[in-house]
């Protein structure tokens, strides 16, 4: 029988990404609560407006896609405003409890992406009680069908998603001011020129006025989301999304990697705080705000670009994994003539075809990563089976830069990636509007979430991405994201390996610095509907 | 307490036996020693330096003088020792997810023993029977076990590489350079101080450090 | 033999502590071993780093075999399950028994090198050549080790609380120590090499490489090289 959720108990973000379904702007809104019974009285308005999981569409059990969706999700300290009880809230995890800017040395949030310089309510966070961020509200809007495909009436389109934004964010002030002081809003959030706003706004990364689903590094994102059993409008996209299995089939990976109350890959109900109605079908999100140094990447990118035997596309690809023009991976376009039969195939695939030539890949045919680098972003983020892998190292003289698949070795291909998967939700922020400067405001909010934030997000923060030792690369991290050592003496470098029969030599990254620096962010609870309603009520009670 | 020393965490665990099947035991661990196969999943994973298992009769506690008491025990006990990279979590999941038949073969007839599937009720046998180290050390607080192995392969190819272009043209070094390279391309990797393995270790290390120099590296 | 795998040993030391108490500092031998244990983590560095071809080595004391267990899940429970006519005292009978330890016990785990004879005396001989007043500052309360007077006696006073392995697994190799340090150190040497000197002209190239070559002098084990250790990169 298939898995089965229930669609109207799940929050919509949590199982939707909503830039994939013509949502292209959000903006996220942060509150503290100054008051308990008028916080859940704000909860309460907040929960009839929240956008579920449902189906959207026509027919039985589907309703119609929002003009603008409305979530809701809150840290500890929120959760203790609200008066849940201490038995319940010793239930969440440490690393909830603690919070991401006591978490900072385990995620290599140091140097300029120390919690000093994130924006000020991010520093201001969990100091005061004035100035804790309690709650986090996000509102999406939806883009209607423009007229034609003409830029014009595409900009139109986007215009009118954003002004819907505006729409729900007016609302949502409205439901503030009925709390009379109750709950305050939270700005200091960095802007353009560097002026605090009350809000942070995202919007999808727009070329020739068209929304694409590019960063400001120009790389395609989001493509990777894992899928999970139960959610209806995934069905088609598990291969290459689900886990990889021994008979390279792919199949859904279990939904208690993502949501609470539900059996996950170690069979098992990941643990959650207490009663259950306060846990099941809710899910823990990691929110961070992900500065991009554009400025930075591109004189490296050139400066690289000029020497890699490859030219600066293909280095640009395999920094990540994927090329930037159209988001291929690079496991199957390595070279020109590969990335020209993808290019061809890609043009003429419909969109689920486009799809799966993005997502359905292994990386069986290039365990040495002579295509797809050891320290590129998506091998990192998730290694698919690629971790599966060994070489015979008795006879140094036999040694050549190869690994192979380790047949069998592992319960199941994909045994070291499928704990470690966190869904990625988010969209870019700011504009760049000098590509030779660092210092404009651009980056991603990125939202992960997962059942366990200590287990999923963090690992492969500090241990895939800061450090490189499940890759043999020892302290060698991911070249885009990863905390690059300032200092001059122990500079960070990355490997670009080449295929193995080459007669290549591997090119080093030296001295990378950091593309990317943390300006905050915070460890939240998404609620399914019925805790909501329950916090709200103030009927939470393990007993 | 020291459970860490730099990349290395030692790991002891007690577990009882029936004195009257532990030498099924001997007989899982007689056959892994035969056929290296079984510990291909070990092998792959690449996290330990050093481990071992030891089976201690109900009757062999060590007994070295007249005046000690002799042990009378019930149970017969294995002794699980192993130095391995990365956090105990990071561990003890890696091994649960990849060869879970793997150490139920050798842990099954320990009494009581969970199974390593789920994880939570294997995480707390473990914890359950686990014994603190007080002193840790390790000879190569930089170094992983990957470190050790690629190390020596490192070294191997460069004096067969230096005696090999002696008395090669240019263009010949060039090309038995990139060689070098290319066969060491995944033997390259830095060897800095490791990430933190968790907080609390992290207290502890700030408190009793016994390794000179910063903990954040600044002093060089 | 389970201890040796190839050339590395696997030493398991059990020393029995006696029950006595240092009755100035209110402190029973076992706990007074383990202070003394903590107190080598304030050091600048564990005394163990002069003991020669030590890899890797912990001490702890067991105070008693296992503290816990989990609930359930033995043969008879297993039946219990399936045969309702199992009784509840059969399956409860099964439940986890108390042991109790006579002596409470100083464990010394090591992985060393030993070389091809496969002999643990000469590590053990040079263990109390090297730092023979550590030892016996622990070992002092361990029943037997009054008898221990040189090396010899050491060597065979520990062989006496040794344990047999049933199995070693050897994950890293089993060259001696100074091989596996210097090894280490060219390794990073060279990377550091290569990142500086990518895309130089042969010539320069050789040239600079000569030099490294000389510089890391590979053959010799005692310098450079990274001491044994260390926690930081000089």
């Amino acid at each position: 029988m298939t898995y089965q959720l229930d669609l109207l108990d799940i929050q919509g973000n949590v199982l939707r990404a909503y830039g994939r379904f013509r949502y292209p702007a959000a903006r996220y809104v942060f509150f503290n609560i100054r008051d308990g019974a008028k916080g859940r009285a704000f909860v309460a308005a907040l929960t009839r407006r929240v956008t579920t999981a449902v189906q959207w569409g026509e027919g039985p059990d589907k309703l119609p896609p929002p003009e603008w969706t409305l979530n809701v999700a809150f840290n500890y300290q929120g959760l203790k405003e609200l008066d849940l009880p201490r038995e319940s809230l010793i239930g969440f995890s440490p690393e909830f409890v603690a919070g991401m800017k006591d978490r900072k040395d385990i995620l290599g949030d140091d140097g300029p992406s120390a919690p000093e310089h994130w924006d000020p309510i991010w520093q201001h966070n969990r100091e005061t009680r004035e100035h804790d961020v309690h709650i986090f509200v996000s509102i999406n809007g939806l883009m209607p069908l423009p007229k034609d495909a003409k830029p014009a009436a595409v900009q139109a389109a986007v215009n009118d998603a954003k002004a819907r934004v505006e729409a729900g964010y007016r609302w949502l002030l409205e439901q503030v001011a009925a709390q009379q002081g109750g709950v305050a809003l939270l700005g200091g959030h960095r802007g353009d020129n560097g002026e605090l706003l009350d809000y942070q706004d995202v919007q999808a990364v727009l070329e020739n006025g068209v929304p694409t689903s590019k960063e400001h590094f120009g790389y395609t994102d989001g493509i990777g989301d894992p899928v999970f059993e139960g959610v209806p409008y995934d069905a088609e996209r598990i291969n290459g999304r689900g886990k990889q299995l021994a008979n390279g089939q792919w199949a859904p990976l279990a939904a208690g990697e993502f949501l609470l109350g539900h059996t996950d890959e170690a069979l098992e109900y990941p643990p959650a705080p207490s009663p259950l109605l306060l846990a099941r079908n809710g899910t823990y999100m990691i929110y961070r705000k992900l500065h991009e140094n554009v400025g930075t990447f591109e004189r490296y990118l050139d400066e690289h670009g000029q020497r890699y035997p490859g030219g600066k596309e293909l280095l640009a690809a395999k920094f990540v994994g994927r090329w930037r023009d159209n988001g291929a991976p690079i496991v199957k376009a390595w070279d020109d003539a590969s990335k020209a039969r993808f290019d061809a195939d890609y043009k003429a695939a419909d969109g689920h075809g486009k799809d799966q030539l993005l997502s359905n890949f292994t990386y069986d045919e290039d365990m040495s990563g002579g295509r797809c680098p050891f320290s590129a972003h998506i091998r990192r983020i998730n290694p698919r089976a690629s971790l599966e892998f060994t070489r015979d190292e008795q006879d140094p003289a036999k040694v050549c830069g190869a690994f192979s698949v380790s047949e069998g070795a592992f319960d199941t291909p994909g045994a070291l990636a499928n704990r470690r998967r966190v869904l990625r939700r988010g969209l870019p922020y700011g504009t760049v509007k000098d590509r030779s400067r660092d210092d404009g405001n651009h980056g991603i909010i990125i939202m992960m979430l997962n059942a366990d934030i200590n287990r999923q997000f963090e690992f492969v923060q500090q241990q895939w991405i800061n450090y490189g030792n499940d890759f043999k690369a020892g302290n060698d991290k991911e070249i885009l994201l990863g905390n690059h050592s300032q200092s001059e003496h122990f500079p960070s470098k990355a490997v670009l390996q080449v295929d193995p029969a080459s007669d290549d030599a591997p090119y080093i990254l030296p001295r990378l610095p950091r593309f990317v620096e943390t300006r905050g962010g915070e460890y939240f609870f998404v609620p399914s509907l019925t805790a909501l309603r329950m916090i709200a009520a103030g009927t939470v009670d393990p007993t | 307490m020291s459970n860490i020393a730099g990349k290395a965490y030692a790991m002891n665990v007690i577990t009882p036996i029936r004195w009257y099947t532990a030498w099924l035991n001997k007989l899982i661990f007689w056959v892994a020693l035969q056929r290296p196969a079984t510990l291909k999943g070990l092998i792959t994973l690449s996290l330990i330096h050093y481990a071992r298992w030891v089976i201690i009769g109900r009757d062999q506690f060590p007994h070295v003088h007249p005046s000690q008491p002799r042990e009378t025990l019930k149970y017969s006990y294995m002794l699980f020792f192993s130095n391995f990279n990365g956090s105990w979590d990071q561990y003890v999941d890696s091994f649960t997810f990849a060869i879970p038949s793997g150490l139920d073969m050798f842990w099954k007839w320990n009494v009581r023993y969970s199974k390593s599937v789920s994880l939570t009720p294997f995480h707390k046998y473990i914890r359950y029977n686990q014994l603190d180290t007080l002193h840790y050390y390790n000879a190569y607080p930089l170094a992983t076990s990957n470190d050790v192995k690629s190390a020596r392969i490192v070294k191997a190819k460069l004096l067969d590489f230096d005696s090999a272009t002696r008395d090669a043209s240019d263009d010949d070094f060039a090309k038995q350079y990139r060689t070098l390279l290319r066969d060491l391309q995944h033997d390259l990797g830095d060897m800095y101080p490791t990430p933190i393995v968790s907080m609390s270790a992290y207290q502890v290390e700030r408190r009793q450090r016994w390794h000179e120099g910063q903990l954040d590296g600044s002093k060089h | 033999m389970g201890n040796l795998s190839g050339n590395a040993y696997a030493l398991t030391v059990l020393s029995p502590i006696k029950p006595g108490i240092i009755a100035d500092e209110q402190i029973a031998y076992a706990d007074k071993v383990r202070s003394i244990l903590q107190g080598w983590n304030g050091l600048p560095n564990s005394p163990m780093t002069a003991v020669p071809q030590t890899y890797l080595c912990r001490y702890f004391v067991l105070d008693n075999v296992y503290t816990e267990s989990q609930p359930g899940g033995s043969a008879p429970d297993t039946l219990n399950d399936w045969l309702p006519v199992v009784p509840d005292w059969l399956r409860r009978a099964a439940m986890p028994a108390h042991d109790q330890l006579k002596s409470r016990y100083l464990v010394f785990s090591a992985n060393v090198y030993v070389g091809p004879s496969g002999d643990i005396a000469p590590y053990l001989r040079g263990m109390w050549q090297a730092i023979r007043k550590e030892v016996e500052s622990i070992w002092q309360y361990c029943y037997g080790f009054d008898e221990v007077k040189d090396a010899d006696g050491f060597a065979a006073y520990i062989q006496r609380c040794a344990l047999p392995a049933s199995l070693f697994f050897v994950g890293s190799n089993d060259e001696p120590l100074p091989e596996q340090l210097k090894a280490l150190y060219i390794k990073q040497q060279f990377a550091r090499f290569a990142v500086d000197n990518q895309g130089l002209p042969t010539a320069t190239l050789r040239q600079n490489f000569q030099a490294f070559m000389k510089q890391i002098a590979p053959h010799e084990l005692a310098t450079p090289t990274w001491e044994p250790g260390k926690y930081r990169l000089p």
